[in-house]
């Protein structure tokens, strides 16, 4: 037992009421918010540490009784696969706070600290219903954000993305409580969490009906192709950090639930899925990449490419096996830092240029050679050029798409060619030609925003560089969980 | 004296049905107000019907007590109809459409 | 045998290139301090090409076969997917050591001089160390993800430095160019990697793991991946049909031009396939199909680079022809004789490019050569090194290119392969044609021209600093020298070049006399295409003038065929067309669509049965009526029926 875990979660939340209730100066709320955000990055990188790769199962476990009645428990729990997300969340937070440092709004403040707990909180919980709450619990400062504080139709896109996700989060909520009812008609207790659900022996069409609701709700979160339309939208309005925390993190919340619950409790029905899930994100992949060529707005153009990324790691986990999960969890660490930092610096050409539109830009180079390197960068690390940590997750997926079959192996390497369909020539457009009329004033780079920017560059450098620093980590368990799937998997069949 | 009780049915189920024709077919709603007392009569004309076919003085009481909250009721009624037709200055019942939602949507 | 020094020596660049990185965007004022960038721009190649020589002499004590390696660090390793940062060094990757370090360092210095005036000189710095370093990384590699790493960074590179003068869009455009078809040709080259991966039945991804496992891989599966890992060379090393970045590539400084899209990082393809090689022998049918690639390349491009009149883009289509000389005969196994023709080549080319690029600086950046004109009297000691390059490439007695490209030819005569050798000797013709109109009409033809030309003002010309002329000469003395390191037997020499690269080479003896026979004959050729050259820009008919194509196919050539046309029409432009349809229809229209159906249905069903409520009282009871009827008649019948 141990308590670690349920500061991490709750400090941002406890920060935010205590920060509330004296009302503070927006100086005072700013120092506040970075410190919570760096005691949570300490304590995070303090469980990284201490934490054992080689051991089985959770870490850190915290299981207590909540709604006895009804079996529901507080269970907060880590394992190698929330661990990397969790380093990323905590490790984003203060940058985000970075990049708001100035922003006197202080219902914004209230909303990032709000949002830590609730995507934190959504990683770390082990009870289905908890998770449930975390789940949404961390849309709502997202639809406050973009609902208040967004632009360009922010009301309608804030809707939108509500509803989008809400009518996947419904269809899960059923299946966890047919879930924890059908605990209680096999066992006669009821019983949320995880492990406990895994073990039930469903019949298969029931399951495959409660999978479905699993999915449909992550299907949408990612977003897969089909379920997509919310994105562009709701990344086009939101503000810079909400953009961040939605791409870097929340999307990737919908590949976390499908590996953890949908590997995890629907491991013997999953396979009927596989065909669909495949198609989906494969072609999904390529169909962003195509769809964001002809994007003039920067936001939607990566929104796009980071659906087309999400496409990619949902290919990797579907695709079951060390390589391809290695290479997803990898990617879900190097494409988060690479797609925050290119939000931020949309985010900052926002501020400087009062537009996104990439028509409305060029020549930013000529005038802002340290910006154009952080951007040219970030915009790298996209397309996974080697010395990148995204070259390395892309390689090991296309690997592991090999060791399923040739085919499939090779049409997961049109990763390669995916995103830069699109990012060259919106650089061409944006920061190299004669500057225009917008951006003739642009100022680079000041001391906050390079502070802000170098730790993700200098992480994907390290990444790219030295993956056997961080890869450790996680394969042990990695492997364990493969075995415990190929294993739930063949006993069914 | 006895009559048959076929009789009693048979008026009753008269006055309720010329008072189901007034509601739904008299736009007056002074006159669909009498329809309903009709209808109600009705029913207190059955409820004394089987009150003495039976060895059970209830449906007689009810009968009775149900006359009294009639009365009452009339009081009542007539004093929201006359608040109604202060407001339009009719009593057409065609006329009070505000609680539909067909229309609007 | 292990040492630390190949590490040090990719190291070196990559260490200079952030070094000179971090103090061009980050020191105040740091952008002006050309000295500085000088030390450790021009110092590290230098200090690396000494390690390197240091090096390469361990290595020639060792035996033939024996490499020096030199572990660094596990990059990653998963399951059996276990990837050293390791290097080494063997015959073929010192030659490619030596060739890189040595004519990248004479590189580096005569860009000093070029870029002087630039005020991106810290920035070119940085990036020609970079992509020093990724050369020497794809070089040194000793398995082949690494390889592939350095292949995609030296691809970076050659995108940074080609959009260079990144001001005027349609370098960038250029530079895109470049980077998207390389990596067309790199998305080949992974899926080859990975086939080649899961096709590996015992531990470990290195070179030498990989060559000891193929024996028990199946064939076609084989050709699949060395027809794979060739996809990558046809992008990296500008062959048909990606090769339409490299004349655009020439919008790049003129000494990224020399070292990177002629002497070192367009070679990759060859250096690649002659490393597989253990591969390549198994399956001689994909190496055949590479050698016609080579050759139709070499064809298309000597046709393209006689119809051209700006002097990098004739170089840059010389390139590629030469390129495709180095594919016949790594194609058809003879691997020694292509490298050595690179090793050759690189010397020669960068000679030809820095040749090219004096006359552009001198010329305050006039590319025409139909403009530039009868400058030999002006520039001679350029005109002089531009000589023995034009003679090297076109393969006369004694200069290197003699020696390296007859080589070749031989062998694909000897070999039976007489179509190539028929498509080689053509170009042999054509090379010696376009190369001596370059050199006759830029040094030797008398100075005309129009009044707007630049020659005829001769105090415009701008004067050339001492480090742009001193590496010529030491690249022409290679041009003129190397050749006698591989001196054929027939020759009195005794092939010490090939024999020293312990490759895996198939062998064909020829007769000395047929070699005679062969030799004198490609040099007949050549004289040949001098001649023909000669009358017509140094003795013309006509006053010398810009040639103007009156038919169709004249026309076509001189445009390259309109493949630049052809690709956007057939891919680029449906691409764009399809995004669009996506954004217009398929996003907004059918998902969108289908989902907006699906609340329309909803709303439709909530709007009639609201309609139920119409707030007439009447119409209420009347509905009640019948309910209740219905409902009486219904319990009426079923208790009836009952009873």
């Amino acid at each position: 037992m141990s308590v670690v875990l349920t500061w991490i979660v709750f400090l941002p939340m406890l920060s935010a009421g205590v920060l509330g209730l004296f009302r503070v100066r927006h100086t005072v709320l700013r120092a506040g918010a970075m410190l919570s955000a760096l005691l949570v990055l300490a304590l995070t990188l303090l469980t990284a540490v201490q934490f054992d790769p080689q051991a089985e199962g959770m870490q850190f476990v915290r299981h207590l009784p909540w709604i006895f009645q009804y079996g529901i428990t507080y269970y907060l729990g880590l394992d190698a696969l929330s661990l990397v997300i969790l380093l990323v969340i905590a490790l984003l937070m203060p940058l985000l706070y970075l990049y708001m440092w100035d922003n006197p709004t202080s219902g914004y403040w209230y909303n990032m600290l709000l949002l830590q707990t609730g995507v934190t909180g959504a990683v770390l919980s082990l009870d289905l219903v908890l998770f449930y709450l975390f789940y949404e619990t961390m849309l709502l400062p997202i639809f406050i954000m973009i609902g208040r504080y967004g632009h360009d139709w922010n009301h309608a896109h804030a809707m939108k993305i509500l509803l989008f996700t809400v009518l996947g989060s419904m269809a899960m909520l059923f299946a966890i409580l047919y879930l924890g009812y059908a605990h209680y008609s096999f066992y006669g207790n009821w019983s949320f969490a995880w492990q406990d659900l895994a073990k039930l022996p469903l019949d298969p069409q029931t399951a495959t009906w409660l999978a479905a609701g699993f999915l449909l709700a992550f299907a949408i979160k990612i977003p897969l192709l089909g379920f997509h339309t919310w994105m562009a939208t709701a990344y086009a309005s939101a503000p810079t950090p909400a953009l961040v925390i939605l791409s870097a993190i929340m999307a990737k919340l919908g590949i976390y639930g499908l590996w953890r619950f949908g590997y995890g409790i629907f491991a013997q029905v999953l396979h009927l899925y596989e065909p669909i899930l495949l198609a989906l994100s494969l072609v999904g992949m390529l169909y962003y990449a195509i769809h964001a060529i002809t994007q003039k707005d920067l936001r939607k153009m990566f929104a796009y490419s980071s659906g087309s990324h999400l496409s990619l790691i949902a290919l990797g986990v579907v695709l079951a096996n060390l390589y391809a999960w290695s290479g997803s969890l990898y990617l879900i660490a190097t494409h988060a830092l690479a797609s925050a930092g290119i939000f931020l610096m949309i985010g900052l050409i926002h501020q400087r240029t009062d537009t996104v539109q990439i028509d409305g830009l060029g020549g930013i180079a000529s005038v802002a050679p340290r910006f154009a390197f952080f951007f040219t960068f970030f915009a790298l690390s996209i397309v996974g050029v080697p010395g990148t940590g995204g070259f390395v997750a892309e390689l090991l997926i296309i690997i592991g798409a090999f060791s399923v079959h040739p085919w499939l192996g090779a049409a997961t390497a049109t990763t390669m060619l995916a995103a830069m369909l699109f990012v060259f020539w919106m650089l061409q457009r944006t920061l190299f030609g004669a500057p225009v009329p917008s951006t003739v004033t642009f100022a680079d780079l000041n001391r906050r925003e390079t502070v802000m920017l170098a730790p993700l560059a200098l992480l994907l450098v390290i990444t790219g560089m030295a993956p056997s620093l961080f890869t450790p980590l996680f394969t042990p368990q990695i492997q364990a969980m493969l075995l415990q799937f190929v294993h739930a998997a063949g006993g069914a069949s | 004296m006895t009559v048959n009780p076929d009789a009693y049915f048979a008026v009753a189920t008269l006055l309720f049905s010329l008072g189901i024709l007034g509601v739904i077919s008299r736009r007056n709603l002074l006159v669909i107000y009498l329809s309903i007392e009709l209808m109600l009569n009705a029913v207190n004309l059955i409820l004394a019907t089987f009150s003495r076919l039976r060895p059970d003085e209830g449906g007689t009481m009810i009968a009775l007590f149900m006359i009294g909250v009639i009365a009452a009721e009339a009081a009542l009624f007539l004093a929201v109809i006359v608040q109604i037709y202060r407001k339009k200055q009719t009593l057409d019942s065609d006329a009070f459409t505000e609680l539909a939602q067909g229309k609007r949507l | 045998m292990s040492s630390s020094l190949p590490s040090l020596i990719v190291l070196l660049p990559f260490l200079g290139a952030g070094v000179m990185g971090f103090v061009y965007l980050f020191v105040p004022g740091g952008r002006d301090l050309r000295r500085f960038y000088v030390a450790v721009g021009v110092g590290a190649p230098l200090l690396a090409a000494l390690l390197g020589l240091i090096v390469v002499g361990e290595l020639l004590t060792l035996p033939d076969s024996a490499s020096i390696t030199s572990p660094l660090y596990t990059w990653v390793s998963i399951g059996s997917f276990d990837i050293d940062v390791a290097f080494v060094v063997d015959r073929l990757s010192a030659v490619m050591l030596l060739v890189v370090t040595l004519v990248g360092s004479l590189i580096h210095i005569y860009a000093v001089g070029y870029m002087w005036d630039d005020e991106g000189f810290g920035k070119f710095f940085a990036y020609f160390n970079f992509f020093l370093g990724a050369m020497l990384l794809l070089v040194l590699a000793d398995n082949p993800i690494l390889l592939f790493i350095g292949w995609e960074l030296v691809g970076l590179a050659s995108y940074l430095l080609i959009g260079f003068y990144h001001r005027d869009t349609a370098n960038i455009t250029a530079a895109n160019k470049a980077f998207v078809l390389n990596r067309v040709g790199d998305f080949g080259f992974v899926s080859g990697l990975g086939l080649l991966f899961v096709l590996q039945k015992q531990p470990g991804f290195d070179f030498a793991s990989i060559f000891a496992g193929l024996g028990g891989a199946d064939t076609a599966m084989l050709s699949l991946v060395g027809l794979l890992l060739f996809v990558g060379a046809m992008g990296k090393s500008a062959q048909i049909p990606l090769y339409v970045w490299l004349p655009d590539a020439m919008a790049g400084p003129t000494p990224v031009s020399a070292l990177i899209h002629a002497a070192t990082m367009v070679t990759a393809g060859v250096y690649m396939v002659a490393r597989f090689a253990p591969l390549y022998n198994r399956i001689p049918d994909v190496g055949l199909f590479i050698a016609g690639i080579g050759a139709a390349s070499a064809l298309l491009a000597a046709l393209f680079a006689s119809w051209q009149n700006d002097i990098k883009k004739i170089l840059a289509y010389s390139t590629m022809s030469q390129l495709g000389y180095m594919f016949i005969a790594v194609g058809l196994g003879e691997y020694s004789n292509g490298i050595f023709h690179l090793a050759a080549h690189a010397f020669f080319k960068a000679l030809l490019f820095m040749g090219a690029g004096a006359v552009i600086v001198a010329l305050h950046h006039e590319q025409d050569i139909f403009k530039i004109g009868g400058l030999g009297r002006r520039l001679p000691a350029v005109r002089r090194t531009m000589l023995v390059a034009t003679l090297a490439i076109t393969g006369i007695p004694i200069f290197a290119g003699f020696f390296s490209k007859d080589a070749i030819l031989a062998y694909a005569f000897a070999s039976g392969h007489t179509t190539l050798w028929a498509m080689g000797v053509a170009v042999a013709f054509l090379t010696a044609y376009y190369m001596f109109r370059l050199y006759f009409v830029v040094f030797v033809a008398p100075g005309h021209r129009s009044p707007s030309s630049h020659a005829s003002q001769s105090s415009s010309m701008a004067p050339l600093p001492r480090s742009m002329i001193w590496p010529l000469f030491l690249l022409a003395a290679g041009s003129i020298f190397l050749g006698f390191w591989n001196l054929p037997e027939a020759y009195g020499g005794g092939d010490w070049f090939s024999h020293g690269l312990h490759l895996a080479d198939h062998t064909a003896h020829l007769r000395s006399a047929e070699e005679y026979m062969l030799d004198g004959l490609n040099v007949l050729v050549a004289l040949l295409g001098i001649a023909v050259a000669y009358r017509k820009f140094v003795r013309p008919a006509h006053p010398l003038r810009p040639p103007v194509h009156r038919l169709a196919w004249q026309r076509a050539l001189a445009n390259t065929l309109y493949i630049d046309t052809v690709y956007d029409r057939l891919i680029v432009r449906p691409l764009r067309g399809l995004s669009d349809g996506i954004d217009r229809c398929i996003d907004p229209k059918i998902i969108d669509g289908s989902l907006r159906g699906l609340v329309a249905l909803y709303r439709g069903i909530a709007l009639q049965s609201a309609r139920l409520q119409n707030g007439n009282l009447r119409w209420y009871a009347l509905t009640f009526l019948l309910g209740v009827s219905g409902l009486s008649l219904y319990l009426l019948i079923a208790i009836g029926g009952a009873s």
